[in-house]
């Protein structure tokens, strides 16, 4: 049996329309339980705050008492609610010395931009680590732009995601580019 | 050779402005020996600053030589004492991290090209102009002479598209 973790992890999401006071009105409830905000992600989407928070707080605890402190806040504001507790392998420090690349996805909006794209990385066994999209343009030219962040295994090389995109390219109409990323260390 | 510990924030010295080097004799030379020394002993180091193992002078030691992104355009290795960014010019956007600030990156404005005056470990006056990696390096360096730090400089929190309306 493997021993129980000292600390317990829970993904916390809360989305709802934006407004001032949301992050304030939700970590009111985490800093009063003593919870930790381990790792987090917030952002505006559209009109909508969406807010994904990794909580971490020590044995004993429990989801319950996570979920009944957040709710009446999130009630308040308007805001859905989602709790899931994380086993302890989820929760490992992801660590990499892969190339990191951005890839730029532009062109006039069409269906399956976003499946056709990641269909091909996936099957080449790229790892997405951040990505965001967006719907540009004019009602009469919408244009669409998708922005990844992804780590190439070992042996991929960002000429031969170029390449790998490339038919994608010509077959979609869209512009798509591959920029190197990798942070340096001082 | 002595290779001294990369202090990590919070340690107060990082964020301590660093005092200009009035007299260039042995201690200065022990100190350029030991960042030198420091930096060819981190793993794909390019440059280690005097306040990154606890010494409060404006002191640093910077070589891109041996890294994939310097080998082609670089000074070879530069021991700088006093030094100073006399010009600048360009701006170019770079993820950087630190060894005094582990786990971390960001998005870094700097200049693509730098003309820094310094004083050599014999007393005399250098002035060089980096480009490239070599003038990120040592702007990085140089701002750890200040107290300054990355975290201090990152300009986007999200990798992603402008979103002001208003382009004026």
């Amino acid at each position: 049996m493997t021993p129980q973790p000292e600390t317990l992890h829970y993904a916390v999401s809360v989305v709802g329309k934006d407004r001032p006071g949301i992050v304030a009105g939700i970590t009111e409830g985490l800093f009063r339980l003593g919870c930790n905000l381990a790792d987090s992600s917030c952002t505006m989407l559209a009109g909508e705050f969406a807010m994904i928070l990794i909580v971490s707080h020590q044995r004993p605890f429990s989801k319950a008492r996570l979920f009944d402190e957040l709710k009446p806040a999130c009630d308040a504001l308007g805001m859905s609610l989602a709790v899931r507790t994380l086993h302890a392998d989820e929760i490992i420090r992801q660590e990499t010395d892969s190339e990191i690349c951005i890839i730029s996805v532009y062109g006039a909006d069409q269906p399956g931009i976003v499946y056709r794209v990641t269909r091909e990385l996936a099957g080449r066994n790229i790892n997405i680590m951040d990505l965001n999209t967006k719907l540009i343009g004019t009602p009469q030219e919408p244009v669409y732009v998708l922005m990844l962040e992804v780590a190439l295994p070992q042996g991929e090389t960002p000429e031969g995601v170029e390449k790998l995109l490339e038919k994608l390219k010509k077959e979609l109409n869209v512009e798509i580019g591959v920029r190197v990323v990798t942070p340096v260390a001082f | 050779m002595a290779v001294q510990p990369i202090l990590k924030y919070p340690h107060p010295v990082l964020k301590k402005l660093c005092k200009r080097v009035e007299v260039i004799d042995q201690c200065i030379a022990g100190l350029i020996r030991d960042l030198v020394d420091t930096m060819h002993a981190g793993p794909g180091s390019v440059g280690v600053a005097a306040s990154q193992i606890g010494v409060t002078l404006r002191v640093c030691v910077v070589d891109v030589s041996k890294n994939r992104l310097g080998k082609e355009n670089n000074h070879g290795l530069l021991c700088m004492i006093n030094p100073e960014i006399i010009a600048r010019s360009g701006l170019a956007v770079m993820r950087e991290g630190c060894m005094s600030v582990p786990d971390y990156t960001g998005d870094v404005d700097r200049a693509t090209e730098v003309t820094v005056r310094f004083s050599e470990s014999d007393g005399s006056s250098r002035e060089i102009t980096a480009s490239g990696f070599e003038a990120v390096a040592l702007q990085h360096e140089m701002d750890h002479l200040d107290g300054v730090l990355f975290l201090d400089r990152i300009v986007s929190i999200k990798t992603g598209l402008f979103r002001r309306k208003n382009y004026s």
